[in-house]
């Protein structure tokens, strides 16, 4: 049996608005192993960026536990938190959050500032993840000057710098069409897969949930007990979420059952 | 990439902003620059000024001790009165030029409560030069004056230590002192027409003479820019006027005597013309008291002006440090997101802080080296915009006074404004720290962000 790296045990949070009081997580129980690929679903307001932000130390539940990497982060003081931050976790955001005034590589290299990586060590680190993701021969390039599925590369890149113990990503497809989507959901997969990166993913999008190892349900801020397994996309093949047929790297639409993917 | 040079990057890309803060903090430096060079400029003026006043004060306290006690007599057939007047019996010679006893000196000098006599033997020379004057309706004529005037005086050192005898503004050589004989003083006029410099020989009344010293003469007469100081021994020998003088000043032990001796000497001697100085005295005193009332309005005004350029550098500071506060604080709004990434990616709250308060320094060096440049170039002309004048003369605008011992000293010294390095240091530290402490807050702030919230932010 893999080990745990993730565990939260009834794991409450709730906001305070005025004398309203909004229960955003409720009682959420979670599991993750080393090498787990999970996205976790559910409509807006589920709690599902409150969980990813709890999960990422960003946030504090009001009640419950979360032990990362066997640590209990719920009791770290909020000085500390920013060393858990930069080693066990690499965050992905929707809209790439990229530094405008850096490099492609200077971005990747940023959360290894304040390790004990040598200058020449980060930049040999981030040109290595910086071909992982594809983007060899773009170091030097600001975000300006590359496409959106490659910012989402670069970020993906920055969030492994540190080789954290988790990889939590924020609807890391959301801002991207559907033919960069797949790509990236790919190379997330081809990550895992290859590299055992343990990634948690959010996400509303049923057909790119589909593509990680598990998929949980968020309901009002409640872990659903039903539990899916998607296809994990590989590097050679992409399958059809609804009927599992393997199709080509740029297809848009199934070609057995015609639906759109 | 480390944080400076993250800092530089960011501060490189916002150019409008930091042209901005860099013109604002640059020109509050320049003020910071020009103010207190134009105050030090000010103030060594002022200084300069008010010590020669003082010169001037303490000169005529000198002069009026001096002559406070003196009593000049003269017999009243001379110069100075109209020439039909009949002679005194102490006097002869020609009507222009009447001489006195030296056994007048004597017998003054018994009179109860003088202290000093000191005789003067005054003669025109023989020789003369011709002159051309034009007269009324622009008629000239020429008239025949004599070279020079010699005056004879008792070298008797107390004499020429206590009183006015000789003149003071010696520009080559020496005075007389006791003892000399045979040497003359006398003005560069005469030096001039004799064509001699110090040390040269000249010859008077047929006696050759050595010139110890030149000296430019205070009056603008005729007799007073052709005069030659010598002992009146000297005088008396070569003019054949032996045991003769044309002038006494007699002075008093006590000012308050001085009236009560003028009226014996007119009762004893009625030909001799007895002048007391108590209208020249008052004359002084009315002189020093207006040089200390400007004085005093120098000071007042300096003061005035030291004050407010205090103000200004109080509002220059504030101000500067308002900007760099808000556009910190603006620079900070803005970049919320970036704070958010920044912190979840594992950045501390010392390094956000830390970059945001670096980028404010660098716009703040940049700030010093822009307000350094302008502050050089501009001072004189920023810290006369800027400063009230020093006024060293009194409210209406008027110069107390006209004529002055030294007239050179109410030429208003032109402003020159000299920066020193320690002034321009200082000033290059002060504007960096303002940019540091402006963005102080902000980068504080920044480092406070919760995470979460910024991420949210939009």
């Amino acid at each position: 049996m893999s080990e745990l790296v993730l565990e939260t045990e009834k794991l409450d949070k709730v906001y305070e608005l005025g004398r309203r009081k909004i229960r955003a997580l409720s009682d959420v129980n979670l599991q993750v192993k080393k090498g787990d690929f999970i996205s976790i679903m559910g409509p807006s307001g589920s709690g599902k960026t409150t969980l990813l932000n709890i999960l990422g130390c960003l946030d504090k539940p009001t009640l419950g536990k979360v032990i990362l990497d066997g640590v209990d982060i719920t009791n770290v003081p909020e000085k500390k938190l920013y060393k858990i931050r930069r080693d066990k976790v690499g965050f992905i955001f929707q809209t790439f959050n990229l530094m405008p005034y850096l490099s492609a590589i200077e971005n990747v290299e940023l959360p290894m500032e304040g390790t004990k990586k040598s200058k020449d060590e980060r930049r040999k680190k981030a040109s290595e993840l910086l071909k992982t993701v594809g983007l060899s021969g773009r170091e030097t390039h600001r975000p300006s000057r590359l496409s959106a599925g490659e910012q989402q590369r670069v970020a993906i890149a920055r969030a492994l710098a540190n080789d954290p113990a988790i990889v939590l990503a924020d609807e890391p497809t959301g801002n991207l069409d559907q033919k960069t989507k797949y790509e990236i959901i790919r190379l997330l997969g081809k990550l895992n897969i290859g590299q055992g990166t343990t990634v948690i993913m959010v996400t509303h999008d049923s057909l790119i949930a589909a593509h990680s190892g598990k998929m949980l349900f968020l309901s009002d801020g409640k872990l659903l007990a039903k539990e899916k397994k998607g296809t994990l996309v590989t590097e050679k093949a992409l399958r059809c979420p609804h009927c599992g047929r393997k199709l080509p790297e740029d297809a848009e639409y199934c070609l057995r059952c015609g639906k759109k993917l | 990439m480390g944080v400076l040079a993250r800092a530089l990057r960011n501060v490189s890309r916002r150019k409008i902003r930091v042209l901005l803060v860099v013109i604002a903090l640059g020109f509050s430096m320049a003020i910071m620059i020009s103010i207190p060079a134009g105050i030090v400029a000010n103030q060594v003026a002022a200084e300069s000024q008010s010590e020669d006043y003082r010169e001037i004060i303490a000169s005529m306290e000198e002069e009026i001790n001096k002559t406070s006690t003196l009593i000049e007599c003269r017999n009243s057939s001379g110069q100075h009165v109209s020439p039909g007047m009949p002679p005194g019996e102490r006097a002869f010679g020609s009507r222009q030029e009447v001489f006195l006893d030296e056994t007048v000196g004597d017998e003054i000098r018994s009179i109860e409560g003088v202290k000093d006599v000191v005789q003067f033997l005054e003669k025109t020379s023989e020789e003369t030069i011709s002159e051309t004057m034009t007269g009324p309706f622009g008629m000239s004529f020429q008239i025949n004056r004599p070279v020079y005037t010699i005056r004879g005086v008792s070298l008797n050192s107390s004499f020429i230590d206590s009183y006015s005898v000789l003149p003071t503004n010696i520009t080559a050589g020496r005075s007389l002192r006791e003892g000399d004989s045979r040497v003359v003083l006398m003005t560069s006029n005469l030096t001039d027409y004799f064509g001699v410099v110090e040390d040269g020989k000249v010859v008077i009344y047929g006696e050759s003479f050595t010139v110890v010293g030149i000296y430019e003469p205070t009056g603008e007469g005729r007799t007073e820019t052709r005069m030659a100081y010598m002992n009146v021994s000297d005088a008396q020998t070569i003019t054949d006027l032996t045991g003769k003088i044309s002038r006494l000043d007699v002075y008093a032990e006590n000012t308050l005597d001085v009236d009560g001796i003028a009226d014996v000497i007119e009762a004893a001697y009625p030909d001799l013309s007895v002048t007391t100085y108590k209208d020249r005295l008052e004359n002084l005193e009315n002189m020093q008291g207006n040089y200390q009332t400007t004085l005093e309005t120098a000071e007042a005004s300096l003061a005035h002006t030291e004050a407010t350029a205090f103000q200004e550098i109080v509002i220059a500071i504030v101000a500067t440090s308002l900007i760099v506060l808000v556009t910190m604080l603006y620079t900070v709004r803005e970049r919320t997101k970036e704070i958010g990434v920044l912190k979840a990616i594992g950045f501390s709250n010392w390094n956000v802080m830390s970059q945001f308060a670096l980028e404010g320094i660098l716009m703040s060096l940049m700030a010093g080296i822009v307000g350094l440049v302008i502050g050089i170039v501009a001072a004189p002309a920023l810290s006369s915009l800027l400063l009230p004048h020093v006024n060293l003369f009194s409210t209406t605008g008027q110069r107390p006074f006209r004529q002055t011992i030294n007239p050179g000293v109410f030429q208003q010294q032109s402003t020159t404004i000299a920066l020193d390095p320690q002034t321009l240091l200082l000033s290059f530290g002060a504007a960096v720290l303002l940019g540091a402490l402006g963005s102080l807050y902000p980068a504080w702030k920044a480092s406070r962000t919760s995470p979460m919230e910024a991420l949210r932010y939009e």
